[in-house]
């Protein structure tokens, strides 16, 4: 009886032995010959030499209408799709696009666009002058996210097919810069009035690429446009992926399911570049981080105690500590590839303690204070938190972290809600777009509820006058009010960074972070 | 069939309550989609516009019987964000979840059933130490872990798998699989794990009844007397654990989604939360709820299979 025992329980396990492989590997045997099947039927398809290019973005693109789009992965897509009015070359200058040629009236408030010709919509529909006023009178609607970018144009006239004037109701000198961006994306006015509300699942613009299909929330596919005024491009079809974690997308990079890669997790760069497979790209961005005060409210409605929080981080461990070389420290709004980027005045100075505590005594607080920090629930903003909470502990500066889901903590920002708030900006080309509409008086992103009527002048100033170097200026001396009030505290400028297989030719960085696959090959 | 027809009629109030608790709920969170959508830059008065426009500046409740009304007509409305029907958006992701979780409970079984009834058997020796062990091991790592341990070794350095790419079971099942077997073992290992002690536990309670004393003792081999007589007794609470189980997998592998980049029903909701597309949360929430409410009906049904004993026909006890 008992040696059967024992043989049974052999024959038992052997069984469940059998079953728990046949689960973890032997299971998988069968299935690991079809799979082996199929990555050796997709392997070729999406690899090199049929032109096609599998792209990871961190996130799915919320909508692929220009005029509702307020994310930076949208642009991804959409760059692909839509030619825009004026575009920017890899080393932030502003070059007409689908205008060939332009004129600005003396006084700065009229400007005359003469269009390409003989291009047309990926539906068929004729470039004009009537796309162009359909288009921005739409993207000034004010239900539209670029509104308050073309808020400044007065009227649009059309005196010939080719001929767009914008009458500006005051000199705005970035209008140029958001012409680069989504408020100068064309789309079809025919395919809006078709899909109406649907629009954003059928888009059409004049581009490289033609929206060929898209699952919400996993891929976007595009396909080459043969008639592409600019030429057919070279990669046949396109096919976006969204990866919500930063390490599967690199690991989906490593295994060769997608070809290039919209970000890289810190902690992955440097064993990255060392892998001879990939490119890697890192280049600095045009946008900034950093932590709102609340000005109208406590404790931030002491400048002091702002400028004791300013004097006390230090940016540059935070960059080395949480990005490993993926950002560099801040001091302003203007990134290293702004045009008015100042290296003296954008780079902050080492933490002065002794300043620190003169701030604090100056405020009636020796002692400290504290405050709570609002940031997002990811885990980058929440390292970058915890080592400004131990760098403020030093002075008795009680920083709590109170971690937000994003849509909460952006409305929290907007309604003032907030005594301090982690929340960055992605950046544009033109430098109005990074400051008027954070620390003029009732801009809509001020946060800070902060108004100076220095801060208003300068800003007013500098988005009237066209000369660049004159606008530098002007800068500067906001750039010292800033420094003196300290509204918002500045900590670092991210790069762009993103990797990519060797077999991609013609990548090319440039300062917006959007790729132009036009230029590619694989 | 009357008892069946009592256990529909008594969803009714279960999924009333449950609407008025989603929307409530989702309402509560700050942040609004107009502010989402039109961005960080946004004036107030662009916000307000485009609430209008959406019909969120309507009383909540008079939005609430709106949205009932619809839904009482199957129409879960459209949703704000993607201006697609909800319907569409979860018959597009739910068959995705679906496949996952019911494979995930396919391999819990083929590990559990084995385990488990070696361990009832061998209560004590080693045979009971492996499952124990392993038990404890599927219940202590989680399953993302166990996920991307899985792609870094199947996918990037041994290439068996596919990391992504998701298509549907009828267009490609050697690609689906492909994409799926992976996700499906990371999280069947934990619910193994759950399956494996509830079985485990609830054989050795039968095993020591006296039905089964006297089915050794008519001389009957210890293996048949387990499957054959000891297992069906004991399957009551395994049943159960695995309905909840897979009720629970239907709306609780974002993770894994996430990490297999599978365009689940789950991703959809999480998503949905964050842009708050209400009427897709709404939407989502209410299938998720339905199937939580009809799964734990069929479970109910098949106790009757299970064990003849139970009889829901009637109101005999």
């Amino acid at each position: 009886m008992k040696k059967a025992g024992t043989s049974l329980a052999v024959i038992a396990t052997l069984i469940a032995m059998g079953a728990v492989v046949g689960c973890g590997s032997g299971g998988t045997n069968n299935a690991a010959g079809t799979a082996g099947n199929a990555a050796n039927t997709t392997a070729p398809s999406t690899g090199s030499q049929t032109g096609v290019l599998n792209v990871g973005l961190q996130a799915d693109p919320s909508t692929l209408d220009p005029a509702l789009s307020s994310a930076l992965v949208d642009r991804q897509v959409m760059a692909n799709i839509y030619d825009t009015l004026f575009a920017l070359t890899p080393d932030g200058k502003i070059v007409p696009d689908l205008v060939k040629t332009y004129e600005v009236s003396s006084d700065g408030k009229t400007y005359t666009f003469h269009l390409q010709t003989g291009v047309k919509f990926q539906d068929g529909t004729t470039f004009d002058a009537a796309a162009v006023k359909f288009n921005l009178q739409r993207d000034m609607a004010k239900t539209s996210a670029r509104a308050s970018e073309l808020n400044m144009i007065q009227s649009v006239d059309t005196p010939d097919s080719n001929t767009v004037v914008l009458h500006l109701k005051a000199p705005y000198s970035p209008l140029l810069g958001v012409l680069t961006d989504r408020a100068g994306m064309m789309v079809s006015p025919a395919a809006v009035k078709k899909y109406g509300d649907d629009y954003a699942n059928h888009p059409v613009g004049t581009g490289p690429y033609i929206f060929e299909s898209r699952v919400k929330g996993d891929h976007i596919t595009v396909k080459a446009n043969p008639n592409y005024w600019k030429g057919a491009p070279k990669i046949q079809q396109v096919t976006f992926k969204a990866f919500s974690d930063p390490n599967v997308e690199l690991t989906n990079l490593e295994n060769g399911a997608i070809q290039l890669s919209d970000q890289v997790p810190a902690q992955s760069l440097s064993s990255l570049q060392q892998n001879a497979n990939f490119v890697v790209s890192n280049t600095p961005g045009l946008g900034y981080q950093g932590v709102y005060l609340n000005t109208s409210e406590a404790p931030f409605n002491n400048q002091y105690l702002r400028e004791a929080v300013d004097a006390a981080i230090d940016r540059q461990t935070i960059t080395n500590v949480v990005f490993k070389g993926e950002a560099s420290p801040a001091w302003g709004p203007f990134s290293p590839k702004s045009p008015v980027y100042d290296a003296k005045q954008d780079t902050p100075p080492a933490p002065n303690g002794d300043e620190v505590k003169k701030f604090l005594k100056e405020a009636g607080d020796p002692n400290g204070f504290t405050f709570t920090l609002q940031t997002a629930n990811s885990p980058v903003t929440a390292e970058v938190a915890q080592i400004m909470q131990s760098m403020l502990a030093k002075y008795n500066i009680t920083m709590k972290i109170q971690q937000l889901e994003f849509g909460t903590l952006l409305s929290n920002n907007t309604n003032h809600a907030f005594q301090a708030s982690a929340l960055g900006w992605s950046g544009r080309i033109d430098p109005d777009q990074n400051t008027y509409q954070f620390w003029h008086t009732d801009g809509p992103q001020n946060g800070s509820n902060f108004s100076d009527p220095t801060v208003d002048k300068l800003l007013d100033e500098a988005r009237q006058v066209g000369d660049m170097s004159k606008r530098k200026a002007i800068y500067s001396q906001f750039m010292d009010e800033m420094h003196k009030q300290d509204p918002y505290i500045f900590i670092y400028f991210q790069n762009n960074t993103y990797a990519y297989s060797k077999n991609l030719q013609g990548f090319q960085a440039y300062p917006d972070g959007v790729f132009r696959i036009a230029d590619m090959s694989i | 069939m009357a008892y069946i027809v009592k256990r529909l009629l008594t969803m009714i109030p279960v999924l009333l309550f449950l609407s008025m608790m989603v929307f409530s709920l989702i309402h509560l969170i700050p942040g609004d989609p107009a502010q989402i959508i039109l961005g960080q830059d946004a004036t107030p008065s662009a916000v307000a516009a485009l609430r209008a426009q959406m019909g969120l500046n309507q009383p909540l409740f008079m939005q609430y019987v709106q949205w009932m009304g619809k839904l009482l007509h199957g129409n879960f409305g459209t949703s704000l964000i993607d201006h697609e029907a909800v319907m569409k958006l979860i018959g597009q992701r739910l068959p995705v979840t679906v496949e996952l979780a019911i494979g995930t409970l396919i391999v819990a079984l083929l590990i559990a059933f084995p385990l488990g009834i070696l361990a009832a058997v061998y209560r004590g020796k080693w045979a009971d130490f492996v499952a124990l062990f392993t038990s404890t091991i599927g219940l202590a790592v989680p399953p993302f872990w166990i996920g991307i341990i899985f792609l870094l070794l199947f996918t990037v350095k041994v290439h068996l798998f596919q990391s992504s790419g998701y298509v549907p079971i009828w267009q490609n099942p050697g690609q689906n699989l492909s994409t799926m077997i992976l996700p499906m073992v990371a999280t069947g290992i934990r619910e193994a794990a759950v399956l494996l002690r509830m079985l485990r536990s609830s054989l050795m309670e039968v095993v020591d009844q006296d039905f089964v004393r006297t089915a050794r003792a008519k001389g009957l081999r210890g293996f048949v007397v387990i499957v054959g007589h000891a297992l069906p007794n004991a399957l009551i609470p395994v049943v159960t654990t695995a309905g909840i189980q897979i009720a629970g997998l239907l709306g609780g592998l974002v993770i894994t989604e996430q990490i297999f980049s599978l365009p689940g029903f789950g991703q959809l909701l999480v998503q949905s939360v964050f842009s708050r597309d209400y009427t897709t949360v709404q939407g989502a929430a209410m299938v998720a709820a339905l199937i939580v409410v009809v799964v734990n009906l069929i479970v109910d049904l098949v106790y009757g299979f299970v064990d003849p004993r139970i009889r829901l026909t009637g109101g005999r006890s």
